[in-house]
């Protein structure tokens, strides 16, 4: 009869835990009592049994488990370190792919994450962070929502005498560089109004100056650290100095602030009362206009929503129900930054989006690199199962190879991660060049721990498969060398390789498709010719010193055309709704784009006239005319313009010309309607058309005659087709770091097929030599070694691309005017990346293709 | 020296590893023990008395050879020492004085 076994498990337990000593006696005694039970009733025997262990486990039987295997364990972990770096050795270019890969793939990684985090801490700094929102209106425009952050004057105001959840509330306005003198000194800084509360609002820390007083004060100053050295070359004793503001208006220095931070989204150098604001231009009291940025801090409990309700038709009660489009409401401050677009009065992303988009590119990179150093070493863990098989027969526990193979994987995670700082170190700089950020690395408790915890996720990930799978085999049949390669295996390297291809050629695409966009934006015909147009900010009000330097400069040589209106071109500056006209439906809110000009404007733009004439000197009486636009024509359904009278405002004003719709916004947006009308005297920017080539000699010449008309006023000059630039700074960062990023990717994804080409070249080094005496020619063998690669690269790229299509597809709709997706520009990637594959994998195999048969015969 | 303590189930074990002689092991204890007080014992209970005996010096021990039986595992006898025997000794003659001082009267 068979002996009857005590539970195995149970057993087990009692190994190990009780003393070495009592163990045998223990253990005998009630086998033997299980062995008797278990005649009569063997369940119950089993139960007995587990509960007599159970009664065993108590402190007189429990061993020690101190002592026993210090000793041991320092010796296995130094003779670990030793295999370890004996393997790194002996197959270095296995080591390099690794150490370039990974660290590569974590220095990306670490960049991104430095970005990431100093995007999100932007206007997170703020004391009152959880409290601060910032007030913004809804605007029903027709059939669409418009969102803007102008709200009425008085807003702030009432806001903080009317609603008890508002603790303070501030306005700001007026966000611009202006000329501040101190005797002879004239400097440009960038300034703005704002309301008595605004420092105690925002943590912009006064050093000198109490934060209640210092804007309270009309003809107040407070300006930064900086702009007092620039200004005194000191901050000792600065304050109750006198500044003089555009060399019309004397501001007393009430304070002092500390430079204002990096990652604050309002960047400025100074700061005047808006109560001289509201004194100097009373229209902005007028609910009826929208014109200062206004920010509330809610008392600790306030319900937002609720405040919310109450203020979404604070608009309509105050102006007795004549306005009724307009519904303000409250966002919190800090997100403003992140999530500031809003699509028909739903908020709809913003810069958020590239910050995920960047997280996602972050994780790819890290995923490829980490796919490359787990298929190398499972290719490479093959050949050292006779080491296992070895170390098994000796003695070597389950739980020893485990222990060493993801220490060696992991100790290959750390050491690139080293590098990977240093390359982080190395590229800081450029990185910070590219994205217009002062980052740097700092490790701070959670830098340190997700860096940590990647790298020991990537170590543990690599060593996972030699380190479970392979520890496992049953040491005899390692060593006879009859092993059944498992086809799961081969499967799933296949597949990651596939996996780690899909992922480049999704970059590839991407890259290509924001690079054309970019190109499009940049190189599209926008309606007027931006080239060789300078302009500068005029100073004072005086319409006849304008018309005078505006003469002066037409006789330069260099000038084509100079002439002055009072929009930039780049971007929103002011609109009006009150355009009116027969047959307008009277829930149309549309908002018409202010454009005051001078005479010759259009020209010096060079738009073209759909119909009609441009302003001309000839006619005395063009003041009362209007120029619309193509757009604003369309929208007023107008068939034949030319002579139709308008009402604007209380005056009417006969509409003499068609403009062709150009582009003064980013891409992202559509044409809006624009009403262009002669207005000298509201014309702050002087534009001058130079001579191309001569724009070097003619600035040397325009700067001393704008002095001499404009005195203490720096000539601070920009080009129009530079400005115009600066709106896809966004995007044109995007793309730079994109194209970097998907370089790299290609790159780590190239190294980890060349080292698997290599491995496989490499094993199969024998078969390679007989089939050459058989009499296969070169091609033919590296057709043999490359078709396994080939096929994995396509089966990526029919993956790929069709994602692919849909990422950019989903890019592109949110620019109003885009390229259209063409089919070249997906094959062209499946090309390259088939192309890059090949070249990789043809290294290596034309090398092996072309070994002597002799040399890898020759010894067995 | 002072000599050791010994609690009511120690002494009874104690009796046993005495009684049974040569041929006292951990489940021999329990089995004979197990008949005399005709209820059940826990093994544990023998092993914990058997090893703090030991402990104080009241038995000794010696591994016995190894058989088919019990899987190969060693049977670990017991024997009582001289101390052992004394200690048991004590507690008799003071149980019997004890006893013996019970005055007749008290039962009728």
């Amino acid at each position: 009869m068979k002996q009857p076994l005590p539970p195995h498990s149970v057993l087990r337990f009692l190994c190990w835990f009780c003393r070495e000593d009592y163990l045998e006696e223990i253990e005998g005694n009630m086998v033997e009592l299980f062995e008797q039970q278990y005649e009569h009733s063997p369940k119950k025997a089993q139960w007995q049994f587990f509960w007599n262990v159970l009664l065993h486990f108590r402190p007189a039987f429990i061993r020690s488990f101190k002592i026993q295997h210090t000793q041991n364990h320092r010796a296995m972990i130094r003779h670990n370190f030793l295999l370890t770096f004996r393997n790194f050795k002996r197959y270095k270019s296995t080591f390099l792919i690794n150490l370039i890969g990974l660290s590569s793939g974590l220095a990306c990684a670490l960049l991104i994450y430095l970005w990431v985090h100093d995007e999100l801490s932007v206007d997170k700094f703020h004391e009152h962070d959880a409290q601060l929102y910032q007030v913004m209106q809804h605007r029903v425009e027709n059939s669409e929502i418009v969102t803007s952050t102008w709200v009425p004057g008085l807003t702030a105001q009432t806001l903080e005498d009317e609603m008890p959840e508002v603790e303070n509330a501030v306005a700001s306005f007026g966000l611009d560089r202006y000329t501040l003198s101190v005797d002879d000194k004239d400097i440009q800084a960038t300034g703005q109004y704002a309301g008595g509360n605004f420092f105690k609002l925002f943590s912009f820390p006064l050093q000198q100056g109490d934060a209640s007083q210092v804007l309270a004060n009309r003809s107040a100053i407070v300006i930064s650290e900086t702009l007092a050295m620039n200004l005194f070359n000191t901050t000792e004793n600065v304050v109750g100095k006198t500044i003089e503001w555009q060399h019309e208006e004397q501001y007393q220095i009430t304070g002092i602030f500390a430079d204002v931070p990096q990652n604050s989204s309002m960047q400025f150098d100074f700061v005047l009362s808006f109560q001289i604001f509201l004194e100097d231009e009373g229209w902005a009291t007028r609910w009826q206009t929208s014109w200062p940025e206004t920010y509330v801090l809610l008392k600790p409990g306030a319900d937002v929503n609720l405040l919310n309700k109450k203020i979404a038709d604070l608009v309509k009660r105050k102006t007795n129900g004549e306005i009724t489009h307009r519904t303000l409401f409250a966002a919190p401050y800090s997100k403003t930054y992140l999530y500031g677009n809003y699509e028909n009065g739903q908020q709809a992303g913003g810069r958020i989006d590239y910050v995920r988009l960047f997280s996602v590119i972050a994780v790819f990179i890290l995923l490829i690199a980490c796919i490359n150093f787990m298929n190398l070493s499972t290719a490479k863990a093959s050949r050292r199962l006779k080491e296992v098989g070895i170390k098994k027969a000796v003695g070597a526990g389950r739980s020893s190879l485990v222990f060493q193979y993801f220490g060696e994987s992991t100790l290959m995670a750390m050491l690139s991660l080293i590098t990977a700082i240093v390359l982080v170190l190395l590229f800081l700089p450029q990185f910070n060049q590219i994205t217009g950020k002062q980052l740097y690395l700092y490790f701070d408790a959670s830098l340190v721990l997700s860096l940590l915890a990647i790298t020991l996720v990537t170590g543990i990930i690599a060593g996972s498969y030699p380190a479970l799978y392979l520890s496992a085999f049953n040491p005899v049949k390692v060593l006879k060398g009859a092993l059944n390669k498992s086809v799961g295996e081969l499967w799933a390297r296949k597949g990651l390789v596939v996996l780690q291809f899909t992922l480049s050629i999704i970059l590839i695409v991407s890259v290509f498709v924001v690079y054309k966009q970019i190109a499009f934006a940049q190189t599209k015909n926008l309606g007027y010719d931006k080239e060789n147009i300078l302009y500068v900010r005029r100073a004072g009000w005086e319409e006849d010193k304008l018309e005078t330097f505006l003469a002066e400069a037409r006789k330069l040589p260099g000038v084509l055309r100079a002439s002055s209106m009072g929009h930039d071109m780049t971007g929103h500056i002011a609109a009006s709704y009150g355009v009116q006209w027969p047959g307008k439906n009277p829930d149309d809110k549309t908002e018409f784009e202010m454009m005051p000009v001078n005479y010759d404007m259009l020209e010096l733009l060079g738009m073209e006239i759909a119909a009609g004439r441009t302003f001309s000197r000839a006619f005395s009486t063009d003041t009362a005319k209007v120029i619309f636009n193509e757009a604003a024509i369309e929208h007023m359904g107008f068939t034949d313009p030319i002579g139709k009278v308008i009402t604007w405002g209380d005056e009417a004003m006969e509409i003499i010309g068609v403009a062709k719709d150009f582009h003064f916004e980013s891409l992202h947006e559509k044409i809006k309607p624009i009403i262009f009308w002669l207005n000298p005297q509201n014309t702050w920017e002087i534009a001058v058309k130079i001579e191309a080539g001569k724009e070097q000699e003619t600035i040397n010449q325009l700067q001393p005659l704008f002095q001499t008309f404009y005195p203490g006023f720096p000539f601070d000059y920009q080009f129009l087709d530079q400005e115009y630039q600066a709106q896809y700074v966004a995007e044109q960062r995007v793309s730079t770091l994109s194209r970097y990023f998907a370089g790299i990717a290609i790159l780590i994804s190239c190294l980890g097929l060349f080292g698997l080409a290599a491995f496989t070249a490499e094993r199969r080094l024998k078969e390679i030599g007989i089939r050459k005496i058989l009499g296969a020619s070169d091609f033919g063998i590296v057709r043999l070694l490359s078709g396994d690669f080939t096929k994995m690269v396509l089966v990526a790229i029919v993956i790929a691309l069709p994602i692919s299509y849909f990422i950019a597809q989903w890019w592109l709709q949110d620019f109003a005017f885009h390229i259209d997706l063409r089919w070249w520009y997906f094959a062209g990637a499946g090309l390259l990346a088939l192309l890059i594959a090949w070249f990789t994998v043809g290294l290596q195999t034309v090398k092996a293709a072309r070994v002597n048969p002799v040399e890898c015969l020759k010894d067995e | 020296m002072k000599e050791p303590s010994i609690g009511e189930f120690e002494e009874l074990v104690l009796l046993m590893v005495a009684a049974l002689h040569d041929e006292a092991y951990g489940v021999s204890i329990l089995e004979n023990l197990e008949a005399k007080l005709s209820k059940k014992l826990n093994i544990s209970a023998i092993h914990v008395a058997l090893k703090r005996m030991e402990d104080k010096g009241l038995v000794n021990s010696r591994f016995g050879g190894i058989t088919q039986d019990r899987g190969g595992r060693r049977k670990k006898f017991y024997a009582i020492t001289a101390l052992g025997k004394r200690v048991l000794d004590q507690q008799y003659a003071l149980r019997t004085s004890i006893y013996q001082q019970i005055p007749k009267i008290s039962f009728g």
